[in-house]
């Protein structure tokens, strides 16, 4: 294969967002501000949403390290010219780390499982204690963190390294570790599902709650990196590297992951719903009382129907900022999908948007852009030594 | 703006698989006369004495078949090992299977395509057709288990003389939509990528009959630009039906035993635990069978060993996410506290059916992780074995779900044992038999590989092909 020639800008020019970035991080600091604020007005609010907000964050980050790996896995080309995007998008997981102190500090406000009068007095938490209990979760979480920093760095470190080596044999094995990481990913995202989400309500259980986690958490990342990609774009990068061809794909992946994610929903209602077992159900009910009812069905619609009605025909794919628009609304829908599995916890009689939930909202945000930015502007912008960049800027979609 | 050029990429030591280059779909230097030739031949061509033996033994099983269920309708389901408290036992084990087996056909014509993976163009065609036969034999045994079979027909929405409807809150109703639907439209795939190959045979028979037969059913296909596109939407639009119908018709039967209370089979997790199972031991299926008529037709140059590597690496995919749902189900059912779950799946493990639950997690969980290894997924006894061992595995799975928790539930004074008659048995091998003759008669008379589509992914089929590449 020869070399090839790209004409787009594919390298951000030293400095050249250090304003932006440096403007981000002023807001996240001033968001930071009112989340203090927010913890001293309302203790429990704050750790609440700053769970929620935390989850949003960390979820797409670790998603984006699966989007790696499957197109490792895969042998994929296509995604080859957003592969760097997303590379940027996971390397900030070691320090979200840091996004995981304020759960700590507030175990005992959040997770009911940890006061042990009640523990005592409860004969199935009792039975959950080896599992629920702070020590261990603690370790898990830092074990979930571990895994997911030596992922990502060993992902993020050898793709860079190509840029320069241009040798095939990185893919190769990048490919080959990408397996067994696929194992790890679906552990730990699992597990982290249960422990920081399933746990609010220690008494319910669902097998399936991992995988609905990750449909949610995929179709989140598959958001932000049409966004990021329609966005580096418009800001006169990889102008005709990232075509609508690949804008298109990434459509097709939200159409599939919206429809994945409603089947995963569903079957986890449907089947506790017909079975009826008030241990099962309970987990339901709040979610139907009072306005929680609204935002259940609004789910059904919002994180559903909508995105298959419009994603679902060739003609709204075909126009960039449709997809965009979208992107924007699967990532709402993901943090409402969060807010529904966490709030129903604290407030039980019905939805209570507090401005807690916002600025914690704007503080994970920009700071996951912010390290995301950074991150993007030091390395090209594609991974240019990669042996399917080629085929990839060649892509063409019949269907 | 600055242009910027590629590095020239630097190989450094051996490369295995290089990702510089695309393998060629088709090999041994085979152009597109050479492909119809090779596919046709073993229609047009001498029917090998194997096929021969095949066919006697196919039909001999499937006389096992109708012997044994005549001989249930004279008697009743009161010849299997029914009883109370396991009154649901080898048929429905065996339906799930079959439908099961089913599912990797529509995956390689429906999801695949989707994903644009070329390869699996020299596999869908009998893939399919494996799909088709294999839901025959599922529906066999909800039809045949009801008893009083000429009753079959209350399954259906016709209200009944007394305006009785079926019960559309259960799951068995669900079942007859779903699995009907998926027929159907499996049926459809099947046949609208059929169409440009029988003109294919059409063109090319001798005889008058088949010219006639290949004829008829190729519905006056010339292979003209406005038939091209038409096919191309056909195809494209029942690829984009079947996709949700893989995961929906495994996910119903998921839910004859997920909407129950019953401890080990009401679990958040079925539908897609279902699902990815089902492809699993499709795909075993799907590779035993490849493996056979591969080298009894020769078909060495178009279904490649790389095409049995992609194969081995799904099953390697769908048997861990079988492995997960195992997982799963355990950990919750620890999890849960909730004694009977706990109880049930300590059960599976450690009581009367251990056997057969180890016999699923060695043959779905174990089995499938040697191809981890790049020589084993290409070594073709390996997955021969392999592959056989899955559908036994997957065989077992079902059954460890119905007699399990079947044989103990919240009653101890209720609990037994399932033993199968020799009638399960010869049920169960008799579909088999009706199987191989369905699929013996497929490969004799229908191309086993889609001939169009083979072509498609050629590197000739591409506008910008440039003759000189062609070694």
């Amino acid at each position: 294969m020869s070399s090839m020639d790209i004409t787009d800008r594919i390298r951000v020019p030293a400095g050249a967002w250090g304003g932006k970035i440096s403007r981000l991080f002023m807001v996240a600091v001033v968001a930071l501000v009112l989340c203090a604020v927010g913890f001293v007005v309302d203790r429990e609010q704050f750790y609440f949403s700053w769970l929620t907000a935390m989850v949003f964050g960390v979820s797409i980050s670790v998603a984006s390290l699966f989007f790696v790996m499957l197109h490792h896995l895969t042998r994929a080309s296509w995604s080859t010219v957003i592969r760097r995007i997303a590379e940027a998008l996971m390397s900030p997981l070691p320090l979200l780390v840091l996004f995981f102190l304020p759960v700590i500090l507030g175990n005992h406000d959040l997770y009911h499982w940890t006061h042990h009068d009640a523990v005592e007095h409860d004969a199935i938490l009792k039975h959950k204690a080896p599992y629920l209990n702070v020590t261990f979760w603690v370790i898990r979480a830092a074990v979930y963190f571990l895994i997911w920093t030596l992922m990502t760095r060993y992902f993020y470190s050898n793709s860079v390294k190509q840029d320069q080596s241009a040798d095939p044999n990185t893919t190769v094995t990048m490919q080959r570790r990408s397996a067994p990481g696929m194992i790890l990913f679906a552990l730990t995202i699992t597990f982290m599902g249960f422990d920081w989400l399933m746990s609010l309500d220690p008494h319910w259980f669902s097998t399936i709650f991992g995988v609905y986690i990750f449909a949610g958490s995929a179709l989140a990342c598959f958001g932000t990196l049409t966004l990021a990609a329609l966005a580096l774009r418009r800001g006169g990068y990889l102008e005709t590297v990232i075509r609508d061809d690949h804008i298109r794909d990434l459509g097709r992946l939200m159409f599939a992951f919206s429809v994945f994610w409603a089947y995963i929903a569903f079957s986890q209602f449907f089947l506790i719903w017909y079975g009826n077992i008030p241990e099962e159900t309970l987990y339901y009910i709040h979610r139907f009382e009072g306005s929680w009812k609204y935002l259940t069905f609004g789910l059904a619609i919002g994180h559903f129907i909508v995105p298959f009605m419009i994603l679902m025909s060739q003609w709204s794919k075909r126009r960039p900022a449709l997809i965009g628009f979208m992107a924007v609304w699967v990532l709402v829908m993901h943090y409402l999908d969060l807010y529904w599995m966490v709030m129903p916890t604290h407030h039980k009689e019905g939805i209570h948007f507090s401005w807690i939930d916002l600025v914690c909202l704007v503080a994970v945000c920009t700071i996951l852009v912010a390290l995301f930015v950074r991150k993007l502007s030091q390395n090209p912008l594609v991974p240019v030594g990669d042996p399917r960049l080629p085929e990839s800027l060649r892509l063409h979609n019949d269907y | 703006m600055s242009s910027v050029s590629l590095p020239e990429s630097k190989v450094t030591g051996e490369i295995v698989e290089d990702p510089r280059t695309r393998t060629t779909l088709v090999r041994g230097g085979l152009d597109f006369a050479g492909v119809t030739e090779t596919i046709c031949r073993s229609i047009e061509g001498k029917t090998p004495i194997g096929w021969y033996i095949a066919f006697g033994i196919s039909l001999l099983m499937l006389g096992v078949m109708v012997a044994s269920i005549g001989y249930l309708f004279w008697v009743g389901t009161g010849i299997w090992g029914l009883n109370m408290p396991v009154a649901w036992g080898w048929a429905i084990v065996n339906f799930v299977w079959w439908v099961g087996i089913g599912h990797a056909g529509t995956l390689i014509s429906a999801i695949l395509f989707l994903f644009r993976q070329k390869w699996r163009t020299g596999i869908n065609r009998f893939a399919e057709a494996m799909t088709i036969f294999a839901v025959i034999c599922a529906l066999v045994f909800p039809t045949i288990h009801v008893g009083r079979v000429w009753l079959i027909w209350f399954a259906l929405p016709i209200p009944n003389w007394e305006l009785i409807w079926p019960n559309f809150r259960s799951p068995l109703l669900w079942d007859v939509f779903a699995v009907s639907t998926y027929f159907t439209v499996s049926l459809l795939f099947w046949y609208t990528g059929l169409i440009p190959d029988l003109a294919t045979l059409r063109d090319r028979a001798k005889g008058k009959i088949a010219k006639l037969g290949y004829g008829i059913f190729a519905l006056g296909w010339r292979g003209s630009n406005r038939h091209w596109i038409n096919y191309e939407k056909a195809y494209l639009i029942l690829a984009g039906i079947s996709t949700p119908l893989v995961l929906s018709v495994h996910s119903i039967v998921s839910f004859d035993f997920a909407v129950s209370v019953v401890p080990g089979w009401h679990t958040t997790i079925f539908p897609p635990y279902f699902v990815a199972g089902a492809v699993f031991s499709g795909f075993a299926m799907v590779l035993t069978l490849a493996i056979i008529a591969r080298k009894i037709y020769k078909m060495e140059n178009l279904i490649t060993i790389d095409h049995f590597d992609n194969m081995n690496k799904i099953m390697l995919v769908t048997g861990m996410m079988v492995g997960y749902a195992y997982a799963m189900e355990f950990f919750i059912a620890w999890y849960s506290a909730s004694p009977y779950e706990g109880f049930i799946f300590l059960a599976r493990a450690k009581g009367q059916y251990a056997w057969a639950y180890w016999i699923m997690i060695t043959c779905n969980v174990l089995v499938p992780q040697v191809f981890w290894f790049r020589s084993l997924r290409r070594n073709i006894p390996v997955m021969f074995v392999a592959s056989i061992l899955i559908n036994v595995g997957m065989w077992f799975e079902r059954f460890v779900i119905v007699a399990t928790s079947l044989s103990q539930d919240y009653l101890p004074a209720n609990w037994g044992y399932f033993r199968p008659t020799l009638f399960d048995v010869s049920t169960y091998i008799g579909t088999m038999g009706l199987f191989f003759t369905f699929f013996l008669l497929f490969l004799r008379f229908l191309p086993m590989v889609a001939i169009a589509e083979v072509k498609g992914v050629m590197p000739e089929a591409d506008p910008h092909h440039k003759p000189a590449e062609v070694k």
